[in-house]
């Protein structure tokens, strides 16, 4: 099980032959991930990593089968890639390329939900299965396989929180982000539903920041239907409500999307919420405990 | 990025929404060269790009070229909520016989365009949804398919502006939908959308964010962008695409990612520091460009010590310790730095900062680093 992909999933990698691309592709061969092709405009026929690179998504699935594409295309042409990959037929779509315009992300996110799609991102590390694959950036060496999901906006302090659980002994099912940006394919809630029904997980940490409403929206979701104990951490609490930081802060949430409202928000819910990231590690397991 | 008043009403009228008539004044010398030519009275407004414009003092109302004088003299170089009136918009005066609302912006839940009427105008239209939200209509938008007829023409009904035309105003509404494509707006706003008592439509207030992300669209409105940021620091990090913002205190903050920036923000404060600075680097780091990070940073003369918090993840965090480490030894820097670096190459880059007589922070956690930093300042301001 594990949520999103496993061991077996086969991926493309969009923008392959760039600069972060194809090292991120080496780092994911490290992982073990298996990708089964690339894709760059006008380097169709070459090979990078012994993985054949192809002009176009289309072209690659009639050579490979494949369920999940990530990308790493400039920011300008995230729209045209997506949509190439999405009429392809893949199903997972992870967009780690940052500073997409809104409006494309919105294109995106439209076309994903019409074709039942799952899109990760813009701006997100990805998805690791720890031990199974890794469709991301994030630094594999931080994690390890165990039975705590993880979901968050922010890339880096994901790392974080996943490293002291790692360090901790305590490893992990799935973590997978949806995207620092103010619009991002799937939310909180999705990803939870899908921690929901997975064997593998037993507890999910939660890692929010101030802007958007997808906590709330979490927070109502875990309250009413979720099963599993979780542990919320949501930063920004001492940042001016003012100052825009950050991508998120872009678009006006009409007085919603403060820290204390996220907060106080999981607390309703029955969450545990932690104000540092070395907390998560006794939480995490306290909340395991009490379950037993 | 929010444009100011007269520029979002030059696109307006430009996509053909009736604006009142203005002139764009920036000296007494502009307004003198007016004289007889503008009718009074007229209304001055102060172009910032701050909400809360008119309870600041920005707006006043003219009867003749004494007291259009009086004003401009009044409002140029006012500050208003930190930034400089220079320049000042003089539109006409209008006999308003009734006011509405129209804006479109993004539901970020949704991801959808969201678009907002009413028939209540000219306030807040945040306190309008909560205290009469029959009064306000909201309707989403697919983006793929656009705008329809039918949602026009309810929009429009729902603005209940009787006297009018209902094609003018599904026309505004149309026109309005348009310009938030065209310009990948995250928010346009008529508010007040008016009838003035001859008849007349008219978008009296109005503004516009554009997409900072897609302003490489917009190249002729970028380029107005940086100036109007008033902190100079904040305007030379915006030019080399640094996402800082300058807060109060004197602990520097450098983190690879804003979710990490926040948290390293939240943990300053709660051992007891103050934050100088936001700052994330975005997933581009060099050598070059960690340096420039440290040097905006280090601009802000109240800084005394500084946190670097970053994952090699999209990083190389051989390059970003490269260059901390040869920005520290040729500022020879005497304030307390601490460089925390965990994920891909952290061993190499550790090597590295080392080398360099680094404080180097080789937890996971964030709050071990700020309170090495804060000992450290601590220390220094006891000597």
């Amino acid at each position: 099980m594990t949520i999103l992909a496993d061991e077996n999933s086969r991926v493309v990698v969009q923008g392959i032959t760039g600069n972060i691309g194809s090292v991120q592709t080496k780092l994911m061969l490290g992982y073990g991930t298996r990708i089964v092709a690339g894709v760059t405009p006008g380097k169709g026929g070459q090979s990078i990593y012994d993985i054949p690179v192809y002009d176009t998504v289309e072209e690659a699935l009639l050579e490979h089968e494949a369920e999940a594409s990530i990308l790493f295309v400039p920011a300008g042409r995230v729209l045209n890639a997506a949509e190439e990959a999405i009429d392809a037929g893949i199903r997972i779509l992870v967009i780690v390329t940052e500073h997409v315009p809104v409006h494309d992300t919105l294109k995106v996110k439209a076309l994903a939900q019409k074709q039942g799609v799952t899109v990760l991102g813009p701006n997100t590390p990805g998805i690791i299965s720890p031990g199974k694959t890794k469709i991301g950036i994030m630094p594999g060496n931080l994690y390890r396989s165990g039975n705590v999901g993880i979901v968050s906006r922010s890339a880096t302090l994901a790392y974080e929180i996943a490293g002291n659980l790692t360090e901790a002994g305590m490893g992990q099912s799935t973590c997978a982000g949806i995207g620092g940006d103010p619009v991002t394919g799937v939310t909180f809630v999705d990803l939870l539903k899908m921690f929901e029904k997975d064997g593998e997980t037993s507890i999910v940490v939660l890692i929010g920041e101030v802007g958007r409403t997808v906590e709330e929206e979490a927070a109502d979701y875990i309250g009413k239907k979720f099963s599993k104990p979780v542990v919320a951490y949501v930063v920004g609490r001492t940042a001016p409500p003012e100052k825009k930081m950050g991508h998120a802060g872009a678009i006006i949430e009409r007085g919603r999307g403060i820290a204390e409202s996220k907060i106080e928000a999981f607390r309703c819910a029955g969450a545990s919420v932690i104000s540092r990231p070395s907390e998560v590690v006794s939480r995490v397991e306290e909340a395991l405990k009490e379950r037993l | 990025m929010l444009l100011l008043e007269y520029e979002a009403k030059r696109i307006f009228s430009e996509q053909g929404i009736t604006i009142p008539r203005s002139e764009l004044i920036q000296s007494l010398e502009e307004l003198r060269e007016l004289s007889g030519k503008f009718p009074f009275p007229g209304v001055l407004k102060a172009q910032v790009p701050v909400v809360g414009r008119k309870k600041a003092g920005g707006v006043t109302i003219t009867h003749d070229q004494n007291d259009v004088e009086t004003g401009v003299r009044s409002l140029l170089g006012m500050r208003i909520r930190g930034c400089i009136v220079r320049k000042i918009l003089l539109e006409e005066y209008l006999n308003i016989k009734k006011e509405a609302y129209l804006s479109v912006s993004i539901d970020a839940s949704e991801g959808t365009p969201l678009i907002l009427a009413s028939s209540v105008g000219g306030v807040d239209i945040e306190e309008v949804a909560r205290i009469h939200p029959e009064k306000v209509v909201a309707r989403t938008v697919d983006i793929a398919s656009g705008l329809s007829e039918d949602m026009a023409a309810e929009l429009a009904r729902r603005i209940e502006l009787e006297g009018i035309p209902i094609e003018k105003i599904v026309d505004v509404v149309k026109r309005l939908y348009e310009i938030f494509v065209k310009y990948d707006a995250l928010l346009v706003e008529v508010n007040p959308l008016v009838m003035t008592t001859n008849r007349r439509l008219c978008a009296v207030g109005a503004a516009m964010t554009i997409d900072d992300d897609a302003l490489y669209r917009h190249l002729d409105i970028a380029s107005r962008d940086e100036v109007r940021i008033e902190d100079e620091i904040e305007r030379d990090a915006r030019k080399e695409d640094i996402a800082y913002v300058r807060l109060d205190g004197d602990v520097g903050i450098v983190a690879s990612g804003a979710g990490l920036a926040l948290a390293t923000l939240d943990l300053v404060k709660d051992y007891g520091g103050d934050p100088a600075n936001f700052l994330d680097t975005g997933g581009q780091i060099t050598q070059q460009r960690i340096r420039a990070c440290m040097e905006i940073v280090l601009r802000n003369k109240r800084v005394r010590g500084l946190v670097v918090n970053m994952y090699g993840g999209i990083n190389p965090m051989v390059e970003a310790a490269r260059g901390v480490a040869s920005f520290v030894r040729e500022k020879q820097l005497r304030m307390p730095v601490v460089v925390k670096v965990r994920g891909n190459q952290e061993e190499e880059a550790w090597r590295i900062l080392e080398e360099a007589e680094v404080t180097v922070v080789k937890s996971m956690r964030t709050e071990v680093a700020v309170q090495t930093l804060m000992e450290l300042m601590g220390e220094a301001s006891s000597i």
